[in-house]
């Protein structure tokens, strides 16, 4: 074969395999840390208010967004909002079928103006719809570990 | 620091600090897996290893014939003419007797590493590998060495599927 020749079969196409080995912390910061070490050891929900502009941030941040004053006022927020947006999974993320489909949703926290990201449980897709009033379900205190998953679900309020 | 600030909030982290989850954090290892294209002229490099067998390329212009095979000739710049094989003998170049492995340890025996002209290649030129089968102080830069290959079943298309050069009796 002419040396320019390219490989018509794939098995000729040879190709050297490897693995890099990387791994990355993640820290929560200093008021991602208060904020997952609320969740974790009280099951609370707190935020930080800027008073200039009226706002409580969920999750907690140290700077306000629109002014950037430093903020150190924390507020309880509660546990319970209202669906914002949602969307179902039915595909994980390799795209494989899941066994049951997935809802999540960006639930704005009832007395602060921000909100999680995180899944709904206790209820079937088609009975979603904006603006439905759900609460918080923590795991057990055991089983919290300070992340955003010591919160298992949202579920909807009970009447 | 600046005039309006002191000193930065927080803490500095240490490892224990993770070890004993002092501090919230989270990890992330993503998944770097590759798959480096040997291309065409690598690519029957290393499928001919598997078969046992060295092979170079051919410039019939600058007639020369070299090892490892690639599309063109450096010295031209045309495209390579032949594919050709090549005997597993040579002639040792160049060597180092390496006493550190590669992350700085110390060993006793030393690795023997060297370039060897492949026979047959015009001017000569060589391709690295190992000695093996010689004690450090009889290696000898123009001793003839011949490959020493492993199994045809434990092969798999690799440089190292030659074990190390042995002296030639």
């Amino acid at each position: 074969m002419p040396i320019l020749e390219k490989p018509d079969q794939l098995h000729q196409a040879i190709a050297w395999r490897g693995d890099i080995p990387i791994s990355s912390r993640y820290t929560a910061g200093i008021a991602g840390e208060r904020f997952f070490g609320e969740i974790r050891d009280n099951a609370r929900i707190l935020g930080t208010r800027c008073e200039a502009c009226d706002l409580i941030y969920v999750p907690a941040m140290m700077f306000c967004e629109r002014c950037f004053a430093q903020l150190d006022e924390w507020a309880e927020v509660e546990n319970w909002g209202i669906v914002f947006t949602y969307t179902v999974l039915h595909r994980d993320l390799d795209e494989k079928p899941l066994d049951s489909p997935v809802i999540l949703a960006y639930v704005k926290l009832a007395g602060s103006d921000g909100g999680l990201v995180h899944y709904l449980g206790e209820m079937a897709p088609e009975d979603v719809y904006i603006g439905m009033p759900v609460e918080a379900v923590f795991k057990d205190a055991a089983e919290r570990e300070g992340s955003i998953l010591d919160i298992a679900y949202f579920r909807p309020v009970a009447d | 620091m600046t005039a309006k600030i002191k000193e930065f909030p927080g803490v500095g982290l240490r490892e224990a600090d993770f070890r004993e989850k002092r501090v919230i954090y989270n990890t992330w290892t993503p998944n770097a897996q590759y798959a480096w294209d040997a291309g065409v002229a690598i690519g029957r490099y290393l499928a001919e290893l598997k078969e046992g067998r060295l092979i170079g390329v051919r410039c019939n212009k600058c007639r020369r014939t070299v090892i490892p095979p690639r599309n063109f000739c450096e010295w031209c710049f045309r495209p390579m003419d032949d594919w050709v094989y090549l005997p597993d003998t040579g002639t040792i170049n160049t060597y180092s007797l390496c006493y550190v492995t590669w992350d700085m340890g110390r060993v006793k025996v030393p690795e023997i590493s060297a370039v060897i002209d492949i026979d047959g290649t015009s001017p000569p030129v060589g391709i690295m590998h190992l000695l093996g089968e010689v004690k450090p102080d009889d290696v000898k830069i123009g001793m003839k060495v011949q490959a020493v290959w492993k199994p045809a079943e434990e092969r798999e298309g690799s440089i190292l599927d030659i074990k190390y050069f042995k002296p030639m009796t």
